[in-house]
């Protein structure tokens, strides 16, 4: 398989602690890779590096072929537009839309019709089990419900890799499994490479690949 | 909803002030529109000691020829009339008598006012107020004595009591001026030449009115118009100059507004809307601070938040905009519905006081419904402003949106 992300030698540092420090790792195309580690050990700065979202103080990161180093805030809004995806463990969606608008949120800076934009968004609605909720605000929605809203929203541009920051940690078991389930469901029928920020081992043993970083570095992987 | 209601406050008391400001100063020409003219002068003269036969109205001094031709060849003046007014203590009763050139501008705009009747076409002719020919049954083709002489009535003119140079006859300016050169009375207290006047109409362009003002104060207590002094020995050059701001002056209600005082008010509100906006933008862009940093990051560009940011701004000031001209619409028709009260000058509407019971009555108030109305210079100049303050505001809101990193907003909620 080749390598959908490649970091050599990241460093990232804020204030006076390198929270990233010369990190090197791959990630091959359609992988489920989880990142582990204590509280404050750089798995959030990591991700956010990796997305785009941090610019690194040294290092080089590729990602899609995309050297995210050298680009300027435009261009890093565009390469998540269209290459990443992203949930969250606080589902991070707008409470004044509703569910076919949120999960259309990425397309609303493209000249598409509205009609077009939730056409796309119904469909990738239907594949998250949301079609009977479209109409419904995020105060609405169960926990659940929520993070399936954000896991459709970070697909509705097809990206070419999903980042995934402890998405059940606001989730009680059974309806976290049900959402693991979704993103592994979509790593294996669709080979999206999903990256996944979890304390919890049994989400992260059901994972391809274990990342576990301390103090900034890669402690191991396996 | 705050700014939207903060930009309508704005925009209903700006409109409406200025307005109300134009209004005013508007009202204050009104009493002018009754003579073709916006300055009227006059000159002070002596007292007569006894109320008999003709005498000059007010104790009004004879303005001569010479007097009216400078005032006349001032650059500015488009049009001057003249008139004398005179009070006729005949035996039978009393009268306010004017002597008018029917063909200059005022005498055009008092014969636009005939009801019945013609212009007099001889000296021996008069028009008669409407009131007064009742009251004395002078219909027409009547013939009424005037100090002695014998008059037709040739018309019946539809003027009010308290308009400027009100009258009870009108008649050629020629046939008063010989009447008032014979009367004994009059002749007693000042030189009555056969041309003199003793109130002049001068028509000005509305730019050049204080200029002309002022070089007519200038003629009036210039030494060489002024020489010399009265027969009871007073000095001459007192003299009186009416123009819409000796009116504005009298309007003293408490909404009467200066121009200046108007715009530094507009300023004042201006400033409070856009500091307001200012706020309620920045605190707005704060509690959304999580929506803005979740748009980032799934992949707006700053453009993108500050084009949608600018776009409810817009929306907001032109909605603000629109509430707040509606309300100076209704503002405007309800304060079009008040009136205003403008206090004649005795010398303009002279009545000799002392010979009513209540000396007050002889005091002439216009009334005038407020002529205020929605202008459209006034519109845009405000839409203009609270499209710039909008434009500030969303300036600032541009700024605060580069600012914010997507993370940052993250990792705090």
């Amino acid at each position: 398989m080749n390598n959908i992300v490649s970091v050599k030698q990241l460093t990232k540092t804020l204030g006076n602690i390198k929270v990233i420090d010369h990190v090197s790792f791959n990630i091959k195309k359609g992988e489920f890779l989880a990142v582990q580690g204590p509280s404050g050990s750089g798995k959030t700065t990591l991700l956010s590096l990796l997305a785009g979202l941090e610019q690194a103080d040294e290092g080089n990161i590729l990602v899609a072929d995309r050297e995210l180093t050298s680009m300027k805030e435009d261009e890093l809004a565009l390469f998540r537009r269209y290459n990443v995806g992203f949930v969250f463990q606080s589902f991070n969606l707008i409470p004044t839309l509703n569910v076919v608008e949120n999960i259309a949120l990425p397309l609303f800076p493209e000249h598409i019709s509205r009609k077009d934009m939730f056409e796309r968004a119904g469909k990738v609605a239907k594949a998250v089990g949301l079609t009977e909720r479209l109409d419904h605000y995020p105060n609405e929605l169960s926990g659940g419900e929520q993070q399936r809203v954000a896991v459709a929203r970070s697909l509705i541009n097809e990206p070419k890799i999903i980042f995934a920051d402890e998405p059940t940690g606001n989730l009680d078991t059974k309806t976290g499994q049900r959402i693991i389930e979704l993103l592994r469901s979509l790593n294996s029928d669709r080979e999206q490479t999903m990256v996944l920020v979890t304390h919890d081992d049994t989400i992260a043993n059901e994972s391809d690949r274990i990342i576990r970083i301390l103090d900034g570095r890669i402690a191991s992987e396996n | 909803m705050l700014n939207v209601m903060t930009i309508g406050l704005v925009t209903l008391m700006v409109i409406t002030l200025n307005s109300l400001s134009t209004a005013y100063r508007e009202a204050a020409r009104l009493p002018f529109e009754d003579i073709q003219g916006n300055i009227i002068i006059q000159r002070n003269g002596n007292v007569p000691e006894t109320t008999s036969g003709v005498l000059l109205s007010c104790s009004l001094a004879p303005i001569p020829q010479e007097l009216v031709s400078k005032i006349g060849r001032i650059n500015g003046v488009e049009d001057i009339s003249e008139a004398l007014s005179l009070w006729v203590f005949d035996p039978d009763n009393f009268k306010r008598v004017s002597g008018v050139d029917f063909h200059d501008g005022f005498g055009e705009t008092l014969t636009a006012k005939i009801i019945d009747g013609s212009i007099p076409a001889a000296d021996n002719q008069i028009l008669v107020e409407k009131t007064y020919a009742q009251k004395y049954s002078l219909e027409l083709g009547r013939e009424t004595t005037i100090s002695g002489r014998q008059f037709t009535v040739a018309g019946i003119v539809g003027t009010a009591g308290n308009e400027i140079m009100a009258s009870d006859i009108y008649l050629n300016l020629g046939a008063a001026q010989e009447m008032a050169n014979q009367s004994k009375n009059l002749q007693q207290v000042e030189t009555f030449n056969k041309t003199d006047v003793n109130i002049i109409f001068v028509n000005v362009s509305q730019p050049d009115l204080a200029t002309v003002t002022q070089n007519i104060k200038g003629i009036m207590t210039d030494s060489d118009t002024n020489v010399g002094k009265t027969p009871l020995g007073q000095t001459v050059g007192s003299y009186n100059i009416y123009a819409p701001q000796s009116f504005e002056n009298q309007i003293s209600t408490v909404f009467r507004i200066s121009d200046k005082l108007t715009w530094v008010i507009s300023l004042i509100l201006i400033i409070g809307a856009a500091i307001i906006l200012a706020r309620n933008t920045l605190r707005a862009i704060l509690e959304r601070r999580r929506e803005f940093g979740i748009m980032k990051t799934v992949g707006f560009k700053n453009h993108d938040i500050q084009r949608e940011v600018g776009e409810e701004i817009f929306i907001q000031s032109l909605v603000g905009f629109l509430i707040g001209l509606a309300a100076s619409v209704i503002a405007i028709v309800i304060l079009s519905r008040t009136t205003v009260s403008i206090a004649i000058p005795w010398e303009l509407t002279a009545y000799p006081h002392f010979l009513l019971a209540n000396p007050n009555e002889a005091n002439v108030t216009q009334m005038h419904l407020l002529p205020i109305k929605l202008e459209s210079p006034q519109v845009l100049v405000s839409f203009v402003i609270i499209m710039a303050v909008g434009l500030a505001t969303s300036l600032l809101s541009v700024w605060q949106i580069n600012k914010l990193k997507p993370m940052e907003v993250m990792s705090h909620e």
